[in-house]
């Protein structure tokens, strides 16, 4: 079979020093939909965008057809055939579906654009594929699987033959899929090759004749489906670099702290992103929460920190419920919370360090003194906590921006671990800072717990960090808790990427007295 | 401090150098070719205001309404709600003060009449900035939108209540009857003839400046203006922070209304609003929202408003070009990124100097 792409030995260092392609070969054959996985951040966005022009890699060579080329960007990308449909779509929803297929290479008639000539392109393209959408309906009226038929549409009128799809399920629900199945399948039969990115493997082996993982941004293999099954893929994508080992006690759990019941969530588009959450968190335990992400670990995360509100069922703290209460109530009852993004709900950049650190406090009564805040205990307190934290500046009236990633962890951490709170709400703690940094917190987690009885829920896409600073370790997918395991550090990389990726699910009695 | 703080800091004031000397620089240039005698025109204009005690005095004077509103808007633009109802306000506030203070007679001394106006002109300003206030927290209405529309609805507000209630008939322009004698501020200073209101102005810019960086609400509305979802996610609540530092920034609106009425004049006599809300947000944003540096953007604003009329008034010059030259500072001093580029150029020539002074420690 001829292949129709070839990416030889890519590698792709970004400015901060993060290695997100290592010597990666990957080619696409004629008439393939072939698979691409892996992790988030294994790096398979970075290889896509390479190959669609939209980043420049330091080493490697792309092959079209046989022939080398050069991607300089989408534009060109597009010139030679290659298409990709993004997962946040990009369309104009004010227009209309011809007018969005069309654009940037609209038909002209006598130097205007050609309405009635878009129009018409649009719905042959669309009958030839048998793509079921109106050329003159507005974008902004589709549901969510037709704009991404146009988006489809869009890289098929500019002459794609290589589509590159990314996690096109993502957003589809169960009937939308098979559609988008049966029109890939002609596309195939036509002509086009597909790269087909997805975590969900049961999709890659029903759909894909081949398969490539990508892990820690190195090519894990590529290996043809037929004779594959779920579980040796997720042996590939799942897996640790190094084992980080952390010594730690066990734990004596003591009283339930948080007590989660039955929490669904529907979104603002009607889909169920917690359905049916159950679990307790007791005194003096870690409890991990690992998945894939976009299962539902961040809507559970705005849940329990009072961000957002839920649907039904109910999060009980220190014996209260949290339903309806405000951020400012539900700290006070004892959470502390470590924020996903640390630039969005972790830190004001543009504040100094000592505001940041005092943020969740200074409006209790023990920092003001009369009308005023007290400037000296507010200094005092900034200072002990830059010492004790071993946070790098010059000094405690620095805007936080100015630090290094790691600092402004800390300083985020400094405010969290030492807020008093008896329930830490970690999520993903330690990403994109340096090994010092991420010890020193993985460490005092633990530290907190064993020593001041500290319940805390850790929610992390690293596998070395939950697997090790987790005591109990439960999987989410797809909003529900699908497995839990009574010690972490017991748990193998391939049965957890099992319960991730779906491979498995555990039944209700086989978790009882686990959550 | 760090080399990068230094760098911003110094960039900073070069920032701003540059921004003036360009701006007088394109202001020359024209001079040069459409004015018969430009040397003496750009004198006029750099060194007219400080020519005499009198001018001097002038440009304090225009300092005092544009230091209070630029209060005002620090406010609004410390939470990033950029509520310009303060135009409306400042007109009104005076409206309001001289209706009142003319029902309330001459009876009154003058310590009984001055809190009540100040009173006055304080709930003017919370009532009427409560307005887009709440319709942004409620309706989610855009702020800009609401209190523009707002502001002209005030104005034909004042002008009601200046046709209909207070209006002298006896005089033969459009103007209220005068206001008690318990209320006309003094000048001081004696040949300077500064305003009485440069005291309200100090006490103002004391108050905010205390408000902002010693007490909690200031701390609050900073942490909300800085990153409004990290003040959240720490438990403050954004929504109601924003909402009360509106009114607070109307309040100060309404005072600076009500300062300009007692020291400036005997009578009502607006009719159109005076652009006052809008130069306090210009002041606002020379000052980069910190109340302290508000006074020196107001000076900054009068002086060059000044040099405009001195220029008017002894050359060939209209007006209407001093306003171009103004624009043209104001826009290059407020251009943030105006020689960013440099800027990250220093920063990152010396982390690179940085790195390798620490690679030859290590070696």
């Amino acid at each position: 079979m001829a292949e129709v792409m070839r990416m030889q030995n890519i590698t792709k260092i970004y400015p901060n020093g993060f290695v997100a392609n290592k010597d990666i070969t990957f080619a696409v054959g004629e008439h393939e939909i072939h698979a691409l996985v892996g992790e988030n951040g294994a790096g398979k966005t970075t290889l896509m965008k390479i190959l669609f022009g939209m980043e420049a890699p330091q080493e490697g060579k792309i092959f079209i057809n046989g022939k080398e080329e050069k991607i300089a960007n989408p534009l060109d990308a597009i010139a030679k055939g290659v298409g990709m449909v993004h997962q946040h779509f990009m369309l104009v929803p004010s227009l209309t579906v011809a007018e969005n297929v069309t654009l940037g290479a609209e038909p002209m008639k006598n130097g205007l654009f050609d309405f009635d000539g878009a129009v018409k392109a649009t719905q042959e393209i669309a009958d030839k594929y048998n793509f079921n959408v109106e050329a003159l309906q507005k974008v902004r009226d589709l549901s969510v699987g037709q704009m991404q038929k146009v988006e489809i549409l869009k890289a098929l009128y500019k002459g794609a033959r290589l589509l590159i799809l990314d996690e096109p399920t993502a957003v589809l629900t169960p009937q939308e899929t098979e559609e988008l199945f049966e029109q890939l399948f002609k596309l195939r039969d036509s002509g086009v090759s597909i790269i087909f990115i997805s975590h969900k493997l049961e999709e890659v082996m029903r759909i894909c004749s081949k398969v490539t993982v990508l892990r820690h941004g190195r090519c894990m293999g590529s290996l043809d489906i037929e004779g594959l099954n779920e579980a040796a893929i997720s042996k590939l994508m799942v897996g640790r670099d190094v084992v980080l080992k952390i010594d730690k006690e066990d734990p004596k759990p003591g009283k339930p702290v948080v007590e989660i019941k039955d929490l669904v969530k529907i979104n603002s588009i009607g889909k169920n992103v917690l359905d049916g959450v159950d679990f307790t968190i007791h005194e003096g335990e870690v409890v991990g929460i690992a998945g894939v992400e976009g299962n539902g670990q961040t809507e559970l995360s705005e849940v329990l920190a009072g961000l957002t509100g839920f649907t039904s069922g109910d999060v009980k703290l220190n014996g209260t419920s949290i339903k309806g209460k405000s951020v400012r109530e539900i700290r006070d009852q004892g959470m502390a919370y470590i924020a996903e993004d640390r630039m969005v709900e972790g830190v004001a950049g543009d504040m100094s360090i000592k505001m940041n650190i005092v943020a969740d406090r200074f409006t209790k009564p023990d920092f003001k003194k009369g009308l005023f805040m007290d400037a000296k205990k507010i200094n005092d307190i900034a200072d002990q906590y830059i010492k004790d934290f071993e946070i790098l500046c010059d000094g405690r009236e620095q805007p936080v921006r100015m630090l290094s990633g790691g600092n402004i962890q800390k300083v985020v951490v400094a405010r969290e671990f030492t807020s008093g709170a008896n329930f830490i709400l970690a999520c993903q703690p330690t990403r994109g800072i340096d090994v010092g940094t991420a010890e020193m917190i993985r460490k005092t987690i633990v530290r907190k717990s064993r020593e001041e009885g500290t319940a805390t829920l850790l929610i992390s896409a690293d596998l070395n960090e939950v697997l090790e600073c987790s005591d109990r370790l439960l999987v989410m997918r797809k909003g529900k808790v699908v497995a839990a395991f009574p010690k972490a550090n017991q748990v193998s990389e391939e049965t957890l990427g099992e319960y991730m990726l779906g491979v498995k699910e555990m039944t209700q009695s086989e978790m009882e007295g686990l959550l | 401090m760090n080399k990068t703080q230094k760098i911003e800091s110094m960039m900073e004031v070069v920032r701003i150098l540059a921004g003036l000397v360009i701006a007088y620089a394109i202001a020359l240039a024209i001079l040069f070719a459409i004015s018969e005698d430009p040397i003496y025109i750009v004198q006029q204009f750099i060194l007219g205001p400080f020519s005499s005690p009198r001018r001097i005095g002038t440009v304090i004077n225009l300092a005092i309404p544009f230091t209070i509103c630029g209060l005002s808007m620090c406010f609004m633009y410390a939470v990033n709600k950029f509520n310009l109802v303060g135009e409306g306000i400042f007109m009104l506030s005076a409206c309001m003060v001289t209706w009142v203070s003319l029902l309330l007679g001459p009876g009154l001394p003058s310590v009984v009449m001055l809190p009540i106006m100040f009173i006055v002109a304080i709930l003017t300003g919370i009532v009427v900035s409560f307005i887009p206030a709440i319709m942004d927290r409620k309706f989610n209405a855009n702020v800009v939108v609401v209190s523009l529309m707002l502001n002209s609805v005030i104005q034909s507000l004042a002008t009601w209540i200046l046709r209909y209630q207070v209006r002298d008939s006896s005089i033969s322009y459009l103007g209220s009857r005068e206001i008690p004698e318990s209320i006309q501020l003094p000048k001081i200073l004696g040949s300077f003839r500064v305003q009485s209101g440069l005291i309200v102005a100090i006490i103002c810019v004391i108050v905010v400046a205390i408000l902002f960086y010693k007490t909690a609400f200031g701390w609050k509305m900073r942490l909300v203006g800085a990153n409004p979802r990290f003040a959240t996610a720490v438990g403050l609540s954004s929504i109601s922070i924003s909402f009360i530092a509106q009114l607070a920034g109307g309040a100060f609106a309404g005072i600076a209304g009500a300062t300009e009425m007692m020291c400036n004049y005997t009578r009502f006599q607006w009719t159109v609003t005076t652009q006052h809300g809008f130069d306090g947000l210009l002041v606002a944003v020379l000052a980069k929202k910190n109340p302290v540096l508000v006074p020196i953007g107001a000076l900054f604003l009068a002086y060059i408003r000044i040099g405009a009329d001195v220029v008017n008034t002894s050359g060939d010059i209209p007006t209407e070009f001093v306003t171009v030259i103004q624009g043209i500072i104001i826009l290059l001093v407020a251009a943030e990124s105006f020689l960013s580029g440099t800027k990250n150029k220093l920063i990152f020539k010396a982390a690179e100097k940085e790195e390798k002074e620490k690679e030859a420690k290590a070696a």
